[in-house]
Order: C-alpha cells, then structure tokens, then sequence
C-alpha cells in the first residue's frame, strides 16, 4: 500500500453531480497528496457530502472524473473501496450487533485475511480506545463511542485513504477534543479528506481547507496561506501625506492604506509581504520622525472572515450569473 | 461471491435478535398444531382414508387455508426489513461503499430470507415422525419430498419478490405491503383467472391453470415433482433478483 506514497491520493476533475435540475457538485477539480490532511469546509448543502459520495462511489458522478489511490470512482470502484475508509454522517451501525463482532465482521467483508483479522481488530479498539464497550451493544453505546466505532470500522483494513464526513458532529466538547486528536494521529499513516462546517475544527486539525460553496470550490489554499492576509492597524500623529510614504517605504511592506482621520490622528492599513510581523520595525520609523503613535496592532485575519468572503463571492457571482440569465 | 457467507450469516442473526422471527415462528407452530389435529382426525376415519382422492399431505399443509394465510403474511413480514432497513437507518452506504458487490448483498439477503422460509416450514416436519413411527400410519415419502421440494421454490420465489420491494423503498411497512399485494394476485388472481377461463372452455385455460400457485403445490403434494413448475419458479427469481441488483445500482432512493 505503500507505493501510492508521493503520488496524487485524490484526483478529481471537474466533477459534476446532478440531482434532477440541481447541480448539487459543480464542476469541481482538486487534487490531495499522500499523506495530507484536508478538511473540506462549507455550509450545509454546499456539497461537500455528495462530493464524498461520488469519492467514495456511492453515488456516481454525472460527469466528469475522480480517482482514488490510482484507481477510477466509476471504472473500478472495488479497486477504490478497498484503498478507502468511509465514515459517513451521523455514523450508521448496525445496532443489534456487538461493537467486536461489527468490527470482526466488516474485517472479514473488507477482506483481511483470517490470519491477520485478529491483530486488525486489536488494534483499531486500542487506537480508538474501545476496549471497555468491546462486547457492548451498539445501539446502546453513546455518540462519543458509537462515533469511534465508526472511526475504527474505517480504518479497520489499514486503508490509504480516510473519508470522513462531519466526525465530530454531535460531540460533546471533551469527546470533540478526543476525536480531532485520533484523527490528527492518523494522518501520520493516512491521507485524510474530512468534511465539516465548524472552522474551528479545521483550524485544528488540517493543514489545508478546501472551502467550497452552491457546488463550487470557492478557495483552495493551505491554512499557512490563508493566515498570510493578516494586516497591521497604526494610528500615529502628524501630517497623513507623509507617514503614508514613510511606511510605504520601509522594508517589508507590500501596501499602505489610509483608513481613517480623527482630528490629528491618521489611521493606515499595512500589509506586510509573507505576513511578517513589522511592528517593532515601523514604530521605530514612526518614532524617529517624531510622530507620536496611538494604536499598534496586528490583526490576523481568521479562517471566517476568509470563509465568508468566499462563500459570499460565490454567492454573488451565481447571483450576477442568474441576473444575467434571466436578462437573456 | 466469497463475502456471501458472512452476509448471510449477519442477515440470519440480524432475524433472530429481533422478536419478528420469533413470532412468526410461533403463529406457524400453532398452524401446525391444528392442522396436525385435524389430520390426526381424518385419518382415524377409516372410510376417508380409503378413499383414493385423500392425500394427506395436501391435507395437512398445501390446501390448508391457515397455511396459505400465514405465508401471506410471514413473507412481507420477513423480507421488508432487509434492504428497506437499511435504506432508513442510512447502513447502506456503508454497506455499499465496502469491496462488496451489489450482487453480492442482493444474493445474500435473499439467501438469508429462504433460509428463513425454510425454517418456518420445520413445525410442519417435526408431527411427522410422531405419525410414522408412533402412530405407525407409513404414509409415502415421495409425496412429502416432493412438496417440500416445490415449496421451497415457490419460497424462493416470493423471498426474491418481497426483496425487490423491500429495495425499492426505506419504509418498511411500504414494502410489506407491496409484498404482500403481489403475493395475494399470484396466489388468488391465477386462481381466479383459470376458472374463468375454465367456465369458459377458453382454450388457454390450462396455462392458467399451470401458473395457478396453489395447483402448482397440489401437484407436489400428490408427489409429482414437476420440473416445469420448478422452472418457472427459478426464471421468476432470477428475473426478480436481477431487478433487485438493478434497483440497488442506481440508488435513486433517497
């Protein structure tokens, strides 16, 4: 399983999935190395669970393509199940069986051979830490546990590629935390494509968030980048002409805005290249032209403001898409 | 096919951890108990059971109208969970996103519905041995194979319909009654149909007739194991459960 390491894990291309009228997946194309943890990031009915169906090939795509570990969704979707662990929301069991047999059970349906079937079970109900349900029921085990269940049903074959959907949805706290650290573990070994609408979680556990929107991917980028749009709010005293060109000048600084006035004050905006932090440096400059600084700080630009803009974009520009249509 | 075993065997605990089986089970055995009686009745009636129209068998299962009726409802009863069931609680996605094919799900869930069939048949079986052996009437064992034979087709055909129905929706009660509507229209309509055809002289009033189910399983219980029945119940099947995988294939259901 090893020789998928380095290559495209997941490769999808302009995906599309229509349900009747409603394209719920719009063209979609990204792509996930080995070894990545990505979460997937939306409002409800974004798509994001259609997307994991036709990965998973539950659901067929209506056009376009995607391959798992190397293997096509639609032309060898055995191939694919079997390099794929799947836990889909809300986490259906079988409620009548024993969280050990339901484990043994999809070992065998998941074909790990007999010999290793044993050790395959141990140790997803150590790693998930279910050895005190181990031989409880499942419909009588709580969310927190029933969720690890299916955590270690998915992993059960040691497979390359996790696919979860909203893990942590109806957690409580503590357990949240529990999940997100077992998921971060596992993305030593796994790739892992997860799916959520809490940005905090992402924050958490990903390095990368695909944000997507009405069927589209609005924004694709690594966390690191995303939090490189933090700014620098200065308010200093003196003529405004002249601290703007002073901080434009200085080393580092990609762009200056003025924002506001207040009496004497002026406010600026300062965006540094690669998200540096200047603060130190351009007090420095501000002192030794003796303007007298009122207000230094940096504003880092969280993941929501980034994930409103974008889903707002799309937004907007399907609305200007609709306008125009029914213009024509 | 190497995951049927373990499906069927989940499908077959699924049953019996569940109080459904068990119901069914017992409403048989009383079924059983009285048809037993009644058999136990005629046959002391030395004047019947000279006569050469009597056929206990017949008698005893396939025209008792308690046995026609709890089939009726033991079928819809016990298929409409097994794709329906999942379809609702949401199990089939994970069900169908394991290396597993679709065949292989429909195969084994069916598998496990005949099994059960069979299993509903046995409180009829266990009062033969107490009729031979203590009773000492040695009826032929012929007749009895070859009843047993052709319910067991039969049964194979209505698991393989209350399956396709049970996958056609996520409401339980909605596939029972489907089931259970078809059955009764092959049961009663082929009946009905042939002795309108047969007041009628119609000239295909014997293929009415051959379809006719109850006609079908008299002619098992006089012993004659007739592979053209056999035949048309195994083409009805596989037709059925060909459908069945189709349905699951497409998952339009949502």
């Amino acid at each position: 399983m090893m020789s998928h390491r380095g290559t495209g894990m997941i490769r999808v291309e302009h995906l599309t999935r229509r349900y009747g009228a409603v394209r719920a997946v719009d063209r979609i194309s990204f792509e996930v190395g080995a070894g990545e943890i990505v979460g997937l990031l939306g409002p409800n009915g974004a798509g994001k669970t259609t997307t994991m169906r036709m990965l998973t090939t539950y659901l067929p795509p209506t056009s376009g393509r995607a391959s798992l570990a190397g293997q096509d969704v639609l032309d060898n979707a055995l191939e694919v199940r079997r390099h794929v662990g799947y836990l889909p929301e809300n986490v259906p069991l079988y409620t009548e069986m024993r969280a050990r047999e339901y484990l043994n059970f999809r070992a065998k349906l998941k074909d790990v051979p007999s010999a290793r079937r044993r050790t395959a079970v141990d140790r997803v109900v150590e790693r998930c830490q279910l050895k005190d349900v181990e031989n409880r029921i499942l419909g009588q085990l709580s969310k927190g546990y029933r969720q690890r269940v299916g955590l270690a049903e998915a992993m059960v074959h040691d497979p390359d590629i996790l696919i979860l959907d909203e893990p942590t949805a109806g957690l409580d706290p503590i357990q949240v935390r529990e999940v997100r650290a077992l998921i971060r573990e596992l993305g030593q070994r796994h790739t892992i494509l997860l799916s959520t609408h809490i940005m905090s979680e992402v924050e958490a556990i990903c390095a990368r968030v695909i944000i997507i929107a009405r069927g589209r991917i609005a924004e694709d980028a690594a966390l690191d980048d995303l939090r490189s749009g933090d700014t620098i709010a200065i308010e200093a005293r003196g003529p405004a002409d002249s601290i703007l060109a002073a901080l434009r000048s200085a080393p580092g600084v990609e762009k200056v805005t003025a924002k506001t006035r207040d009496g004497e004050f002026s406010g600026f905006e300062v965006h540094a290249r690669n998200g540096a932090d200047l603060r130190e440096a351009l007090a420095v400059r501000l002192m030794q032209n003796g303007w007298p600084l009122r207000l230094l700080d940096q504003r880092r630009v969280t993941l929501e403001d980034r994930f409103i803009q974008a889903v707002t974009r799309v937004s907007f520009s399907d609305a200007k898409g609709e306008a125009h249509r029914e213009a024509v | 096919m190497r995951h049927v075993p373990t499906l069927t065997r989940r499908e077959l605990s699924a049953y019996f951890l569940g109080p459904m089986a068990f119901l069914i089970l017992l409403a048989f055995q009383v079924i059983a108990a009285l048809n037993f009686l009644e058999l136990v009745g005629q046959l002391s009636r030395p004047q019947q059971a000279l006569s050469n129209r009597f056929e206990p068998m017949n008698m005893y299962i396939s025209t008792s109208t308690p046995f026609w009726i709890a089939i009726l409802v033991a079928i819809p009863a016990l298929t409409m969970r097994l794709i329906a069931e999942e379809r609702r609680s949401g199990t089939i996605e994970t069900l169908l996103t394991l290396p597993v094919t679709e065949t292989e799900v429909v195969i084994s869930k069916w598998l496990a519905g005949v099994c059960m069939f069979l299993v509903l048949l046995l409180p009829f079986l266990i009062y033969l041995p107490f009729l031979y052996i203590q009773g000492r009437f040695r009826f032929d064992l012929g007749p009895l194979v070859a009843l047993l034979t052709g319910l067991t087709s039969i049964g194979m055909m209505f698991v393989a319909i209350g399956l396709f129905f049970s996958s056609m929706t996520r409401n339980q009660i909605i596939a029972a009654i489907w089931t259970f509507v078809v059955l009764f229209l092959i049961i009663i309509l082929t009946l009905l149909v042939y002795s309108w055809a047969a007041e009628r002289q119609a000239p295909w009033a014997e293929a009415a007739r051959f379809t006719a189910v109850l006609y079908q399983v008299q002619a098992f219980g006089t012993g004659k194991l007739d592979l053209r029945y056999i035949t048309l119940h195994l083409s009805v099947t596989t037709f059925t459960l060909y459908l069945t995988v189709k349905v699951l294939e497409a998952r339009r259901v949502n």
